[in-house]
């Protein structure tokens, strides 16, 4: 499917309000759209709804034997993908330009960082590690995809809990989250992308641009940060022409706005766990909102097993049993069987058309031998078998 | 690493140079006669070569042309011995895709393209030996091959790359450098105007320091821009004088 | 006597329980219109298994796709972790073959009608949790059907017990896992997918309940849709 393009209209009252330092949805030029984080019932599964934009991510973990060139660390490996549900535009299987920009810049930002202590995640060294898998899938494109799914990413990794293991020689247990509590994963900060946009030429910029703001920029610098003001990976594209003060301007604005992003996602792991703890009810069906007219939840409810046994068996009864379909096998020679005739021969050799009116007298129910060996014995199988059908059929 | 000191007591660097010292460049035009420009350049121990086909009809799909402008189509890839392990994927994966990307767009800012419509530059580059330093390795290969085959541009694109151990900003990062953990920031600039064509950065660096490394990659590149200008005119004088009567 | 009328009264309690916890439908909950790129989008949760749906439909269809008369569906599922592999292609297959059954698609003649479902949570029951949000995506999308559909799974226990709506604990111990599809207008099953072994005598029954089931499923269905466009005079 295609995108529907942007009418060049559209473009010039967008720039137009730019360059009024006006934005369609009324924000100001540094102002983030609302940000939710909602957490599911298991570990390290979270959502992110950045205005409209909407990002789920889920953190895995599995034990593999380490790389060679790193036998005691732990291996993080990172996978986005653009779900064709967020976009018309998105096909499955297809490698386009934003999806491996946004796949390295998520990799740049949280693996070159070091946020995570990939020395804690390993068990036997040069033998197993764990191998923390990050998914993250984009279920609604309204811009500025990149914040969204690192927002996402750090949050299911701050989320998420690995089993506990315990090492004896070199034998290794894996507890089940019923035998022992999962441990947490070991995460030294929080880097957070914070993406500006560039119009006309780079003389405006705009933090947390929308989808129809993103179709008429110029460029991209996109600054991942975390909120002890360091700065983790800075990205320009798009070809647009900066100046060193742009690019510190920005770094500034970037550090104000991660560290409100930082206390949000706190807040929302803090939530989190207190409801996990109180055993109250967690997870996505609950942070479903209940006072939209768009929503409906209905209790558990019985279903009346009443009648079920008698229509079943009525069912049953009334169908016609089938006819016997199957006829007995035909062993062609030792250690094979046939059912069925097979397709006939249209070869028109000879020795076959003499065969054939003797198989057609002789329609029994033996089991026909048609084997030419003649130093062992053909031992027919379920003999018995074969006489109690005969005799029921007699009945 | 442990017990590798990049910069040691006395301000020397691990190859021997001081903090602000940019490698030896070696730069050669003309290299390849079929191509429409071509060069091959050396930075340290990291060595390029990029060609230049253009500009010419837009291939294949002509879908992708543009009414107004020329295209330019880049490819990176890595030679598979240019490293110390043999590289099993030298283009096609994530890396280079990106490499590719950003010299695209690198270049789309730095080339007159308006003054080509429905037309396609194609771009190739290939890194012989890796050392640290490739993407700018890279950049400044295809700028004097774009030089080579007369494609107007706005200025030189010169990149550089620089880091920072303990407070000090160091220029042109080789490999040791680069992977020992520490910050390194690619720049690609032109000199003249001063506008950064891309930025690229990667691991921890405080934001107080960010000031210091940016001034330091831009002074790294517009000393790189008298060498490759340098280059330019001497190919130029060579060629004149053979051509000379 | 009355001891024994007591605790009896209390096995019959507990084996109601048990006949009850067996025959219980979990807490439903399902929101429309929840994205805002799809033309048709819904979440359903089921439990804790939870789908969300996106339709994108009538639309233009690839050359190499389009079928002269008739708009081509195609489903997609992405799970949550790593890619799509064959299991999730068979399950495509049943989820398609239900909407090509209820859709009109002779109304859009060389146009596409794609469903993508994304597995948010899983924990049983999750082919027919499919179904459910991929029928509420198409409602809301406002594409044509000539019957709504649901899906309903049925566990066989090893005891020979009938679970409906298994969650995924219940799933792994049974003996056999039934879902259908089935039909709003004359309750009739659309399509069948099972695993595991069972007799015939537990097939009607298991579709017998998940008759039952359905109506309050499509109850539901009308329960939404009527909530919904309450507020339009």
């Amino acid at each position: 499917m295609r995108d529907t393009p942007l009418s060049n209209c559209e473009r010039r009252f967008l720039l137009k309000a730019i360059e009024e330092k006006k934005r369609l949805d009324g924000r100001q030029t540094y102002d983030y759209r609302n940000i939710k984080i909602t957490f599911g019932t298991d570990y390290g599964c979270c959502i992110v709804e950045l205005g409209r934009t909407r990002v789920l991510c889920q953190v895995s973990c599995e034990l593999v034997p380490p790389k060679d060139s790193r036998p005691t660390e732990g291996i993080m490996f990172f996978n986005l993908e653009l779900s064709p549900m967020a976009s018309p535009a998105f096909e499955p299987n297809r490698q386009s330009e934003l999806l491996v920009m946004l796949n390295r810049q998520l990799e740049r930002c949280l693996r070159n960082s070091k946020c995570i202590d990939t020395e804690s995640l390993c068990v036997v060294s040069g033998e197993k590690v764990w191998q923390i898998r990050v998914d993250v899938h984009v279920l609604n494109h309204d811009g500025n995809l990149m914040d969204a799914a690192s927002i996402a990413a750090i949050s299911a990794l701050s989320h998420f809990r690995r089993p506990d293991v315990a090492i004896q020689g070199r034998d290794i247990t894996v507890f089940s989250p019923e035998e022992r509590d999962p441990i947490p994963l070991s995460i030294y900060h929080m880097p957070i992308c914070v993406s500006f946009a560039f119009f006309l030429q780079g003389s405006y910029l705009l933090v947390d641009p929308c989808e129809q703001e993103e179709r008429v920029k110029d460029g991209l610098l996109v600054i991942a940060m975390n909120k002890h003001r360091e700065i983790c990976s800075i990205q320009s594209s798009g070809g647009i022409m900066l100046l060193k003060d742009q690019v510190l301007r920005c770094s500034k604005i970037a550090s104000v706005k991660v560290s409100e992003i930082t206390e949000l996602i706190n807040k929302a792991l803090e939530n989190d766990k207190k409801i996990r703890k109180e055993g109250g009810k967690f997870g996505f069906a609950e942070s479903m909102p209940k006072e939209r007219i768009t929503t409906l939840k209905r209790e558990e409810a019985p279903v009346e097993m009443a009648d079920v046994k008698e229509t079943a068996n009525e069912i049953v009864n009334r169908t016609e049993t089938p006819t016997e379909v199957v006829s007995s096998p035909v062993l062609v020679a030792m250690g094979t069987a046939q059912v069925g005739e097979g397709i006939v021969n249209s070869w028109g050799l000879d020795e076959d058309e003499e065969d054939e009116p003797q198989t057609e007298d002789t329609k029994t129910d033996d089991v026909m031998v048609i084997s030419d060996s003649e130093e062992e014995e053909v031992v027919i199988l379920n003999e018995e078998a074969q006489k109690s059908t005969k005799l029921s059929k007699r009945k | 690493m442990a017990g590798l000191e990049l910069l040691s007591d006395q301000g020397y660097r691990l190859d021997g140079r001081k903090a602000t010292e940019l490698r030896k460049v070696q730069a050669r035009t003309s290299v390849f006669a079929q191509a429409d420009g071509s060069a091959y350049l050396e930075q340290g121990n990291t060595k390029a070569l990029a060609v230049v086909y253009g500009p010419h009809e837009t291939r294949g799909s002509r879908s992708k042309s543009l009414h107004d402008r020329a295209v330019i189509n880049c490819q990176f890839s890595m030679a598979t011995f240019s490293t110390a392990e043999r590289k099993r994927r030298p283009h096609g994966d994530r890396k280079s895709s990106e490499m590719s990307l950003h010299l695209k767009q690198t270049f789309e800012a730095a080339v007159l393209t308006e003054l080509y419509p429905r037309s396609q530059i194609d771009i190739y580059v290939k890194i012989l030996q890796a050392d640290g330093g490739n993407y700018s390795a890279c950049v400044n290969a295809a700028t004097l091959a774009l030089v080579d085959a007369g494609i107007p541009m706005r200025d030189y694109v010169c990149a550089c790359t620089a880091g920072f151990v303990e407070d000090t900003p160091l220029a042109d990062l080789c490999h040791a450098e680069e992977s020992g953990g520490g910050t390194s920031l690619a720049l690609a600039l032109l000199p003249r105007s001063g506008n950064i064509a891309l930025l690229q950065m990667d691991a921890r660096l405080h934001q107080d320091h960010l000031d210091a490394l940016i001034e330091a990659a831009m002074t790294a590149c517009k000393g790189l821009s008298k060498v490759l200008d340098d280059v330019v005119r001497q190919h130029l004088e060579e060629v004149s004088v053979l051509t000379r009567d | 006597m009355t001891r024994m009328s007591a605790t009896r009264g209390l096995c019959m309690r507990t084996m109601m329980e048990l006949d009850q916890s067996c025959s219980v439908l979990r807490e439903y909950g399902s929101e429309q219109s929840l994205l805002s790129k799809p033309d048709g989008s819904s979440t359903f949760v089921q439990g804790d298994t939870s789908i969300l749906a996106g339709v994108y439909g009538p639309a233009e269809v690839k050359v190499s796709k389009e079928i002269y008369d008739r708009a081509t569906v195609e489903v997609l599922i992405q799970p949550k972790m790593g890619l799509p592999g064959v299991r999730e292609r068979a399950r495509e297959q049943c989820v398609r073959e239900t909407c090509e059954a209820a859709l009109l698609l002779t109304l859009h003649p060389r146009s596409s009608v794609t469903v993508v479902l994304q597995v948010i949570h899983d924990d049983g029951s999750l082919l027919s949790c499919c179904l459910n949000a991929a029928c509420m995506a198409l409602m809301d999308a406002g594409l044509p059907m000539s019957h709504l559909f649901c899906g309903v799974t049925c566990a066989i226990s090893k005891e020979g017990q009938i679970i409906i709506d298994p969650t995924a604990r219940q799933e792994k111990e049974c003996r056999a896992l039934l879902t259908f599809a089935i039909d709003s207008a004359e309750c009739n099953v659309l399509i069948s997918s099972t695993t595991g072994s069972f007799s015939v005598q537990e097939l009607q029954q298991c579709i017998a309940i998940s008759q039952k089931a359905s109506e309050q499923i499509f109850q539901f269905y009308r329960d939404s849709v009527k909530r919904r466009y309450s507020k339009i005079q």
